[in-house]
């Protein structure tokens, strides 16, 4: 008799917590989907939805940099490559950043005094060639900024207006001058800036553009170097 | 059909024809149509199954090519049939290549004699339920050849798998199914529904309590049968990984998935023809349908309506379900479906014997009430569902108001890191 | 559910290293008789990643985004495991709001975890919905976990000596928003998923795991607790502020079959959900003002010595033992990964189940391929 009630209790569990399971997914017909149609149907550019702590990939803002080299001892993957000349006018000649070896992990914004190494919102780097992701932010050799610790030093540029500038297109093409949709919405604050220094530079270094693989461009570092 | 030969030989002006001329002609001329029906059909299906399955899962599917993606079949279609057709090294290649061919050929002569409408069905044969039952039977024959020619110990477990589920399915399949033949002494579908009439009370589902559970039967041995969740066995996706069909590309996996669609149409319309009214409009006799191409036109209408909510119920049901074990699928079929449909069999035939026509009319009326009942307590757990967690599930709720893009804060964020470590770089 | 084989020919099957079911690039050679196996051997390695020997290059805060990368799906639990054994190595004192911080993000992560852990298995009964409607909510935890810290997966959020970033009293709000709105979302998932009778069917009494046996392969956390074992490192080895908080350890009572089995397992994680979201409630109500971060040295040099430091992670305990020699760097890292441990007993388990039900056991003891590599 037990194993006859048990029997009838099995068909009737099954059919009750079917039916309740059906009501929940039918449940989901009358509400309204939650999908993010990311990379063309979001109401915002998706770098002006992410949160204001998002770490994408790094930029340094030259003009500020110090030179200390903190944020190449700090990199536990050394993705990050300094080299400073020791002239009198101390020059920074080459800042190399491999966004492709970069983890992400803020260890080396950290150690910056003057927050010119700052982790952006970009985060859609994907390219042919990982080499296209090594971003030379050295394009001329520059002094060292000569900012204190604590001292305002230059005007922050808006973020993530140098790392977009200098990243290339999937196929190591230079970007139009005018940003894409995305990003013309965040750089939109202060073109000016952007756009102040970096045209010579752009021009004596075509082979970034044309064959990233074949010319590793460490051709300004060079002629800079030995002073 | 001869019949039908002959009126179009007339009709054509070419008596003189052979007549068997005349009826491979027209045979050739409706499977053509029958088929491209049932493949425009499961094409729709697959979108379907994808819209369904997308907003179950509170997605959206997908939404891109043609209004709310529905002409996504077509690209998907185009895309399979471009696609390299791959025989592995080691398969065996003649049955390798044969294998779709049960499947389809199993799956789209069933339709021939699924009544889409009063008037609109290719042949209405005598032994219609009977020949719908044997007829898909072939199914199991290419999933077999599919599993094994492929040599590859996945796909053969799925075929084996497959073969066991068809076989054992078909029992209490045939059985509920017999419920209703019983009723309507007869095994011509068009009979069948000629017999039930337009309003839910006149169909066979609410006819009494033992059709009301033969139905269900039915449906569950049919889900079987068609491979679909929860008994999806044989492409057991986290077990083998795709199971029969796993060495399968282009074209020929093309064959297998529209045969599964086209199955999943078939048992709705066939469910419909038994247990729902089939073409029958409330209020109007067949006679007054056979009279009106206007009516006629509606009842095509409703039947695809019936079929099409059946479709979406199976395709509802797999993105709800988890799937079974093997030997729980035979222990449901031999333990449950086979003793209950025999149950509802019997209980239908001592109805028949029993019970007077107003004492019928009792129970009729009762068992409609019951269903209407189950269906309004479905609706109210839905709504105390959506009440319970609430209509806005979306991601906005963790995203806050601090989405919005704001230089300046991010330099003050920093600035306080900077800060905080501006001890430790000093030392 | 131990079925006599009878001695025949036998199949050898190659489950993974690319299977849908096998979480992460994990092989099992099964050895079977149709369906039913004589045993499934697990054949690991394909994600050795060498990441206690990155341990022995880096200095010591270098090393905390490499613990994000044993186990993605619990990164807090293996940043913190490690800060708990330098800073018992370091002498180091993390400020109060930190770990009231720490809690609230290893909490967090724990229902992410979960919520992979409790989805996957029921993607891998077969039914996927329940499986998307809790990523969709382990979205709304990336959210905050990237509004908290800026990563979604991979948060690197701890320090050694505290946490490296403050909260504002906007993301408390989320938080509690979210809990809101988590909680009634569980009772969603037990009535589509738990309660199914199909599913309950597929789980109940499939490889019950005695609780000698389970101490015996050294399983820990939820599949120690799930074959009745009471033993919560939060409760019985505290560390943190853990103490100060209140909430039970759920212990496998075999509701729907017997102790131990795969149901307990997964039933244990949906209830740890609950215990989570009360952890998260009170930390966010008594959470203190204060310093996040204590001063630590960023060159950290330890004198010789050796600790461990170990936290209960949603696969269990989560060890880091580390050696210094008196260097700015860890002379050896071992790690003890809860998911190594759970993957041995599969072979144990494995003789007389089916091909399905080996699904579900590696689904229920939650094994997760980068864990057991490293």
């Amino acid at each position: 008799m037990r194993a006859f009630i048990e029997y009838f209790a099995a068909i009737g569990r099954t059919v009750v917590t079917l039916g309740d399971g059906l009501a929940v997914t039918g449940s989901y017909f009358l509400r309204r989907p939650v999908t993010l149609q990311y990379p063309d149907r979001t109401e915002k550019p998706m770098v002006a939805l992410l949160p204001e702590r998002s770490r994408g990939m790094l930029e340094v803002d030259l003009d500020r940099c110090p030179g200390c080299t903190a944020c190449e001892t700090a990199c536990p993957i050394g993705c990050i490559r300094i080299e400073v000349s020791k002239g009198k006018p101390r020059l920074i000649t080459r800042f190399d950043i491999d966004l492709g070896r970069c983890m992400n992990c803020g260890l080396c914004s950290e150690p910056c005094p003057t927050e010119c190494l700052k982790h952006t919102k970009e985060f859609e780097g994907g390219m042919y060639k990982p080499d296209l992701l090594l971003i030379h932010f050295v394009e001329q050799p520059v002094p060292v900024a000569p900012v204190k610790k604590g001292e305002p030093g230059p005007p922050p540029k808006p973020l993530g207006s140098i790392l977009r500038r200098l990243l290339t297109d999937p196929y190591g093409r230079k970007r139009p001058a005018p940003a894409p949709a995305p990003a013309a919405a965040a750089s939109a604050p202060a073109p000016p800036v952007a756009v102040a220094a970096p045209q010579p530079v752009s021009a004596s270094t075509p082979p970034v553009s044309a064959t990233p693989s074949a010319a590793p461009p460490s051709t300004p570092a060079t002629s800079g170097g030995p002073s | 059909m001869q019949l039908l030969a002959e009126r179009i030989a007339t009709w054509l002006g070419m008596e003189g024809l052979p007549r068997q001329a005349v009826v491979a002609g027209v045979v050739l001329v409706v499977a053509l149509v029958v088929a491209t029906v049932v493949l425009t059909i499961a094409g729709i299906l697959t979108w379907a199954e994808r819209r369904v399955a997308g907003r179950t899962q509170s997605r959206v599917g997908p939404n891109r090519v043609g209004p709310l993606g529905f002409l996504q079949w077509v690209a998907d279609g185009i895309k399979l049939i471009t696609k390299e057709d791959v025989i592995p090294a080691a398969a065996d290649r003649t049955l390798f290549r044969l294998a779709p061919y049960p499947v389809i050929v199993g799956i789209f002569a069933a339709f021939a004699s699924v009544p889409f409408g009063q008037k609109l069905i290719a042949a209405d044969l005598n032994v219609g339920v009977l020949y719908l039952m044997a007829i898909t039977s072939l199914v199991v024959v290419g999933v077999l050849m599919a599993g094994w020619a492929s040599n590859n110990k996945w796909a053969l477990l799925g075929g084996v798998r497959s073969a066991a589920q068809i076989v054992s399915y078909e029992v209490p399949s045939v059985l509920a199914a017999l419920s209703v033949v019983l009723l309507a002494g007869t095994l011509s579908l068009q009979g069948i529904i000629g017999k039930q009439g337009g309003w839910p009370w006149e169909w066979y589902l609410f006819y009494n309590p033992f059709t009301f559970v033969a139905f269900f039967l039915f449906f569950t041995s049919a889900v079987a049968e068609g491979n679909r969740t929860p008994f999806d066995l044989p492409e057991a996706e986290s077990e083998l990984v795709a199971g029969y069909n796993v060495e399968y590309s282009g074209m020929r996996f093309a064959g297998f998935f529209l045969g599964e669609f086209a199955n999943v149409y078939l048992l709705s319309a066939i469910a419909t023809a038994l247990f729902f009214g089939g073409w029958q409009i409330p209020g109007v006799t067949p006679d007054m349908q056979a009279a009106s191409p206007v009516w006629q036109a509606v009842g095509v209408g409703l039947f695809a309506l019936k079929a099409g909510t059946g479709a979406f119920v199976v395709l509802w049901l797999r993105w709800t379900m988890p799937r079974l074990r093997v030997d729980q699928l035979m222990g449901l079929c031999y333990r449950y479906l086979l003793p209950l449909s025999f149950a509802m069999l019997l209980g239908n035939a001592a109805y028949v014997w029993l019970v007077p026509q107003w004492a019928a009319w009792v129970v009729q009326g009762a068992t409609t009430t019951v269903g209407l009942a189950v269906a309004g307590v479905f609706v109210r757990r839905v709504f105390y569902h959506i009440r319970h967690v609430g209509d806005d599930v979306s991601l906005d709720l963790a995203r806050g108001e601090s989405g919005t893009f704001d230089p300046q804060l991010q330099v003050r964020v920093y600035g306080a890191f900077r800060r905080r470590h501006a001890g430790d770089s000093a030392s | 559910m131990a079925v006599a084989i009878p001695h025949r020919e036998e199949l050898m099957l190659n489950m993974g290293p690319h299977h849908p079911s096998t979480h992460g690039v994990l092989r099992f050679i099964l050895h079977t008789d149709g369906e039913v196996m004589r045993k499934a051997v697990p054949d690991v390695g394909y994600l050795h990643r060498g990441i206690e020997k990155i341990a022995e290059r880096q200095p010591f805060a270098g090393f905390v985004p490499f613990t994000d990368r044993v186990n993605y799906l619990e990164a807090i639990f293996a940043n913190q495991a490690y800060a708990l054994a330098v800073e018992r190595l370091a002498g180091i004192q993390v400020p109060p709001r930190a770990e009231y911080l720490r809690v609230i993000a290893a909490e967090l992560n724990r229902i992410a975890s979960h919520q992979i852990s409790i989805g996957s298995v029921s993607m891998d009964i077969g039914a996927y919905t329940p499986f998307l409607y809790l990523l969709r909510e382990r979205e709304k935890i990336n959210d905050l976990f990237e509004a908290l810290c800026g990563q979604r997966l991979t948060f690197n959020y701890l320090r050694l000596g505290g946490v490296a970033f403050d909260v504002k009293d906007e993301w408390l709000r989320r938080l509690e928003a979210f809990l809101d709105h988590f909680e009634p979302a569980i009772d969603e998932f037990n009535s589509l998923i738990s309660a199914n009778e199909i599913f309950v069917k597929r789980l109940a009494h499939v490889a019950p795991i005695s609780a000698a046996d389970a101490v015996g392969y050294g399983l820990v956390g939820p599949n120690l607790r799930a074959s009745g074992v009471d033993w919560d490192l939060r409760r019985d080895q505290p560390y943190g502020i853990y103490p100060e908080l209140e909430f039970d350890v759920p212990v496998g009572r075999g509701i729907r079959g017997e102790v131990g089995d795969c149901y307990d397992r997964f039933w244990l994680r949906v209830e740890e959900m609950r215990q989570s979201c009360r952890l998260l409630r009170q930390a966010v109500a008594k959470l203190p003002a204060g310093d996040v971060c204590a001063k630590v040295l960023r060159k950290l040099k330890l004198p010789a010595g050796e600790a461990y430091g170990c936290v209960e992670g949603a696969r269990g305990e989560l060890g880091f033992y580390v050696v210094t020699d008196g260097t700015d760097k860890p002379y050896r890292v071992k790690i003890r990964s809860g998911s190594f441990a759970a993957l041995s007993i599969i072979e144990h388990l494995s003789r007389g189940l089916m091909i399905a039900d080996l699904v579900a056991v590696i689904a229920t003891l939650d094994v997760l391929a980068p864990e057991m590599d490293r």
